[in-house]
C-alpha cells in the first residue's frame, strides 16, 4: 500500500483524490513505536522530495515529514526554504522538527532569502522559541524594511528570553514597527513575571511607556504594572 | 517559556471579571436623537461578511448603541452589499469598504470588530484586533488549533480587550440539560457524552478560475497555498466536501464546526468551561472507535460513544443544592451580550478563554484519533505529557508573510 502510494505521488497533481496517498499517513501513523520503520519511512520521504514530484505531492510529503521529521530530513527540507511555492510547507516541517539541525537550516536560510521568504523564517523561528537563537532575530529587527523589523520584533517577543529583551530595548522604533516592539516587550514581561521577576517585568512595561506607545499598549503597560506591584 | 504566561494571566487583575479599562468611545460617531449619545455607542466594522457574516452584521447593525461604519471582505459582491446595507439603515454613504483586515484595525475611530471569515483566520485576526485596542466578537470555533488557542487568551488578557466567541446556542439549544445540571435534580453530574462528526481531511480539488470579484490570496491568507475551486471555499454548512468547512486547512470539520456548539453546550452544562482536559482516551466499542476525555476534577466529557444519546448525562440522580445559571448580560442574545461588556469591561458569556477551553476538547480529539492512542494533556503548559510527537500537532506554520 505505501509503495502504491509513493508511485501515486509522482502523478499527485491537483485533482487527484487524496485516497491516492492515504497510505504515506497511514504508515506514519503505524511506524508510531518502531524506530526502525519509522526511520526508514523518513528517508524514503526525504528523498522522494529531492526528485521532481508535482506540487501537491511534495506538500504531501511535507505534511507527513511534520509529524516523523528528525535531523535526518532537515537537509532535504531545508533545500526547498528558498522555493517560492514549497518554502511553507518546508516550514510546516521544519518549524516542528526538534532537532538542533532544523534551527540550523532555518537560521542558515534568512539571509539570502527575498522578503517574503525571510519573513516567514523568521515567524517559524519565533513560533518554534525553544533553542533559537537571538541575533538573527536582532539582526532583522533593525532591518531598514519595516516588514522584516516587524517580524523580528514579534519572533523575539515569542521567544520572550532576556537576550530578546536586551535586543528589543535597543531597536529603533518607528511608527511601522511600533506595535509589534511593544507587543513583543509586553511578551516578554509576562514572561518575568511569570518566573516571579516582577522588578524586571515593571522595568519593560515602563520601557514601552517611554516609547511613546499606541493606546492599546499603554493600557497594556499599565495592567502589566499593576500585576508587577 | 510561553507555556507558563498563561499562570501570570490567571493571577492578574487582567483575568479577573471585569477586564480593567473603559473602552475609549470616540465622539464622532453621528446619530439622531433616538439614539445613546454618540458617547455611548460603540463604533464597529465586520471583517468576513458573507454567511454567518451577514447575520451578525445584522445583529450589531440592529443595535441603538452600535454605530456601525466599515465592511470587510475579500469578495466584492459580498462587500459591497454589506455597504450597502449598512448605508442604507443609517440613510448616508458613510461606511466604508476594504478588502484587507488590516485597514478597519488600523482606524482609530473603530472600537470593536465582528469577525465571520473561516477559521483559519481566527487567531491572526483576534491577536492583530487587541493589539490595535479593538474588542473583538468572533464566530465559533474561535480556534483552528490548539495552539493559537492560547496565544488568542494570552493577547486579549495583554490588552485588556472583552474577546467573546460566538456560539449563540451553547445557551440557546441546550436550556433543559443545563438547567438541570445546574439546579441540582440531577443529582452529581459525572459525565456527558457527545455525539458530533466528521473531522475534517485533505482537500485536493481541481483548480478553477478565480472569479473576478474575489482577492484569493486574501481568502487563503495564513493557510497553505492551493488553487482556487469553488468547494474549497464555499461557506455552505456541509461538512461532506462542499465547503471550506470540510478541509483540514480551514477547518476541524463537524468536530469542530457544530463541536463547538454541543462541546460548548457539554462543558457548560457539566461547569468545566473554565478547566481543559488532562486525559484523552482512545477506546473502541462494537468496532466502533471513541474518546473519552478527563478532566482535573473528574469530570468525563465522551465523544461519540457508542449507545450514548446526544448530551446524555451520567448522574446519580439525588437532588443536590443548586446554584445559579449564568446567563447573557443586557439584551439581544450573544451579541448584546457582547455589546454590554464592551461597556463595562466584565467578562462575556462566551468569553475568549472560555470558547478557546471549549475548543481544546475537539482539538484533543482529534489528534488522539488522528495519531489512534490515547494522550495525556498538561493545561498550564500547554503540552502533552511524554509525548512530543503529539506536541507537532498542537499548531501549524503560517503561509508568508502571516505570523502572530
Amino acid at each position: 500500500m505505501l509503495d502504491q502510494a509513493l508511485e501515486s505521488l509522482k502523478t499527485y497533481e491537483w485533482g487527484v483524490e487524496p485516497k491516492a496517498v492515504q497510505s504515506i499517513q497511514d504508515a506514519v501513523v503505524a511506524s508510531h513505536g518502531d524506530a526502525a520503520a519509522r526511520k526508514k519511512l523518513e528517508s524514503t520521504l526525504a528523498e522522494v522530495l529531492g526528485t521532481d514530484l508535482p506540487r501537491a505531492a511534495k506538500d504531501t510529503v511535507c505534511r507527513a515529514l511534520k509529524t516523523i521529521g528528525t535531523a535526518h530530513s532537515v537537509p532535504a527540507l531545508a533545500k526547498l526554504l528558498h522555493d517560492e511555492e514549497l518554502s511553507h510547507m518546508a516550514r510546516h516541517a521544519l518549524e516542528a522538527n526538534d532537532s538542533p539541525e532544523a534551527v540550523k537550516a532555518l537560521v542558515g536560510a534568512i539571509d539570502k532569502a527575498p522578503k517574503k521568504i525571510k519573513i516567514g523564517i523568521i515567524s517559524s523561528l519565533g513560533a518554534r522559541g525553544v533553542g533559537v537563537p537571538v541575533a538573527p532575530l536582532a539582526k532583522a529587527l533593525s532591518d531598514k524594511d519595516a516588514d522584516i523589523s516587524t517580524a523580528g520584533a514579534l519572533a523575539l517577543g515569542a521567544i520572550g528570553s532576556a537576550d530578546a529583551v536586551k535586543a528589543l530595548g535597543s531597536a529603533k522604533v518607528t511608527d511601522t514597527n511600533k506595535i509589534a516592539v511593544c507587543d513583543a516587550m509586553l511578551q516578554c514581561a509576562e514572561n518575568m513575571l511569570a518566573h516571579g521577576k516582577k522588578s524586571g517585568a515593571k522595568a519593560i512595561y515602563g520601557t514601552v511607556l517611554k516609547i511613546g506607545p499606541t493606546e492599546a499598549a499603554k493600557i497594556a503597560a499599565d495592567l502589566g504594572i499593576k500585576a508587577s506591584a | 517559556m510561553k507555556t507558563t504566561r498563561r499562570k501570570f494571566l490567571s493571577s492578574s487583575g487582567a483575568a479577573t471579571a471585569a477586564l480593567g479599562f473603559p473602552s475609549i468611545i470616540p465622539s464622532s460617531a453621528l446619530g439622531n436623537a433616538d439614539r445613546p449619545a454618540p458617547s455611548n455607542r460603540i463604533v464597529m466594522g465586520g471583517i468576513g461578511i458573507g454567511n454567518m457574516g451577514r447575520g451578525d452584521h445584522g445583529a450589531f447593525l440592529g443595535k441603538n448603541d452600535v454605530q456601525y461604519v466599515a465592511i470587510c471582505d475579500v469578495r466584492k459582491g459580498a462587500m459591497n452589499q454589506g455597504k450597502a446595507k449598512t448605508d442604507a439603515k443609517y440613510g448616508n454613504k458613510d461606511c466604508k469598504a476594504h478588502d484587507d483586515y488590516r485597514e478597519i484595525l488600523s482606524r482609530d475611530d473603530i472600537d470593536a470588530v465582528h469577525i465571520a471569515t473561516p477559521d483559519h483566520w481566527h487567531a491572526q485576526m483576534i491577536i492583530e484586533a487587541c493589539r490595535h485596542g479593538k474588542d473583538v466578537f468572533c464566530q465559533k470555533p474561535e480556534s483552528l488549533t490548539l495552539g493559537e488557542g492560547s496565544l488568542m487568551v494570552e493577547t486579549a488578557r495583554r490588552y485588556g480587550r472583552v474577546v467573546s466567541g460566538g456560539s449563540q446556542r451553547v445557551l440557546q439549544d441546550y436550556k433543559g440539560t443545563v438547567l438541570r445540571c445546574w439546579n441540582g435534580s440531577y443529582g452529581k453530574v459525572k459525565s456527558i457524552n457527545v455525539n458530533v462528526g466528521p473531522m475534517s481531511k485533505p482537500c485536493n480539488l481541481p483548480p478553477e478560475n478565480v472569479p473576478g470579484d474575489m482577492n484569493w490570496e486574501m481568502w487563503l491568507g495564513p493557510a497553505p497555498w492551493a488553487p482556487y475551486n469553488s468547494k474549497r471555499c464555499s461557506g455552505s454548512f456541509s461538512t461532506s466536501g462542499n465547503s471550506w468547512r470540510s478541509y483540514i486547512d480551514y477547518s476541524g470539520g463537524g468536530m469542530t464546526d457544530w463541536g463547538a456548539h454541543h462541546f460548548g453546550g457539554a462543558t457548560f452544562a457539566v461547569d468545566v468551561r473554565e478547566l481543559q482536559p488532562k486525559e484523552v482516551i482512545l477506546d473502541e466499542k462494537d468496532g466502533k472507535k471513541f474518546v473519552s476525555l478527563r478532566y482535573p476534577n473528574g469530570m468525563e466529557i465522551t465523544h461519540n460513544k457508542p449507545g450514548v444519546g446526544q448530551m446524555h448525562v451520567g448522574r446519580d440522580n439525588e437532588q443536590r443544592e443548586g446554584k445559579e445559571v449564568p446567563k447573557y448580560a443586557g439584551s439581544g442574545g450573544i451579541t448584546g451580550d457582547f455589546i454590554d461588556c464592551v461597556k463595562t469591561r466584565n467578562k462575556p458569556f462566551r468569553d475568549i478563554e472560555f470558547a478557546i477551553n471549549t475548543m481544546a476538547v475537539p482539538h484533543l480529539a482529534t489528534i488522539a484519533y488522528k495519531l489512534n492512542r490515547s494522550l495525556k494533556w498538561d493545561s498550564a503548559k500547554q503540552q502533552f505529557i511524554d509525548d512530543a510527537e503529539a506536541d507537532r500537532l498542537r499548531d501549524r506554520a503560517r503561509r508568508e508573510p502571516w505570523q502572530i
